[in-house]
């Protein structure tokens, strides 16, 4: 599961990275990639951010249980 | 193109008063350091020249750009600038979460012992090797090492969360922005961009009450390494979502003066990546930080 949350924050990187190319570019080109590639990168986040909900209230994964330590 | 004379900038007072802007601001970072009473004054009237220089020079190059001084040889300038302080950024923000992986995956480890196979006595009684370091040594007394107080964590699925949920509504009424731009739909642009800037402003809100709160528990940036990663990861991206929002907020105005068209629209494009920069690294943080 880590594995695939890592996946999934690469290919929003590698989404950021492509909008950079199309910023670079410039033009009608450049434009629609880079609105093309932020449009995924937010897709993509916004699914990953879901998918971390579902994940923990169904209990595939669980947030390491350090913020339950009490205080002294 | 190859018949275009390449721009070349007039004389300007906008560096000097950059350079003036800076040294006041250090003098009085230094004096204030010495605890100098006007150390902070001086600071506040630093910091106060370095927005005026930002708002002015920046100003006077909108203007020279709506004033058609500039073509396309300018324009490239300006997005390889915007590339390579985009560049800076990513290494920035990748200094410190290197700083937070090396402390959690390998030094931490190494003191308690891990990857060598050979017995390391105790740093201090009661050491215990984890993420985070709860306990770290205080001052050293006459009884021998007076802990520091034990903090209390930040709740994932609290403030946190929530301004995750946020931070990536902003990104998305963003992105509808940016088609509505595209588009040519001036009202749905304009409301767009002022929902995505009331979402960074309720965004900080919740950020300086989740400090309180920490702070509170008693999480401070001098907490050890999981203080000092804390507040310098989520510190730093804070004031990303500052200088974001205020950005945006400059945009709206230029995009009700009419500044933008179809073609034209490379300031528009250059924030909106840096807006969703800003929101990546949240979704880092959220991850990293508050969650694993």
């Amino acid at each position: 599961m880590d594995y695939f949350v890592i996946a999934v924050i690469v290919l929003i990187f590698f989404f950021l990275g492509a909008a950079v190319i199309g910023l670079l570019k410039g033009g009608r080109e450049g434009s629609d990639k880079m609105f093309k590639a932020l449009r995924m990168r937010i897709i993509l986040s916004v699914f990953l951010f879901i998918f971390l909900l579902f994940a923990n209230y169904i209990g595939w994964i669980e947030p390491n249980n350090f913020n339950l330590l009490p205080t002294q | 193109m190859s018949n275009e004379k390449y721009y070349v900038p007039h004389g300007t007072y906008w560096p000097i008063i950059g350079s003036i802007g800076v040294s006041t601001l250090f003098v009085g970072f230094a004096n204030q350091m010495h605890d100098v009473s006007w150390g902070w004054p001086v600071m506040v009237l630093g910091f106060a020249i370095i927005a005026f220089m930002l708002f002015g020079w920046i100003g006077t190059v909108v203007s020279e750009s709506i004033g058609g001084l500039y073509n396309s040889q300018v324009d490239k300038s300006f997005r390889w600038g915007m590339s390579w302080f985009i560049f800076s950024e990513v290494m920035f923000f990748a200094a410190f979460f290197g700083a937070l992986l090396y402390a959690r995956v390998l030094s931490v480890p190494w003191l308690g012992g891990e990857y060598n196979n050979i017995y390391t006595p105790e740093l201090w009684e009661g050491f215990k090797s984890a993420w985070p370091l709860i306990t770290t040594p205080g001052e050293v007394g006459q009884n021998g090492v007076a802990f520091s107080t034990n903090f209390k964590l930040v709740d994932t699925w609290g403030l946190p969360a929530l301004n995750t949920g946020l931070l990536l509504t902003s990104g998305v009424t963003l992105t509808y922005a940016h088609h509505a731009l595209r588009a040519g739909h001036r009202n749905a642009l304009m409301a767009w961009m002022l929902a995505t800037i009331a979402l960074g402003v309720v965004f900080l809100g919740f950020q300086i009450t989740e400090y309180g709160h920490a702070y509170h528990d008693g999480l401070k940036l001098t907490s050890g390494i999981y203080g000092s990663t804390f507040y310098m990861l989520t510190g730093f991206h804070g004031f990303h979502v500052t200088i974001g929002v205020i950005m945006l907020t400059v945009i709206l105005y230029r995009i009700q003066k009419g500044h933008f068209n179809l073609e034209n629209h490379f300031a528009f494009e250059g924030v909106a990546w840096y807006w969703h920069f800003v929101d990546v690294v949240w979704l880092g943080l959220f991850i990293f930080v508050y969650w694993i």
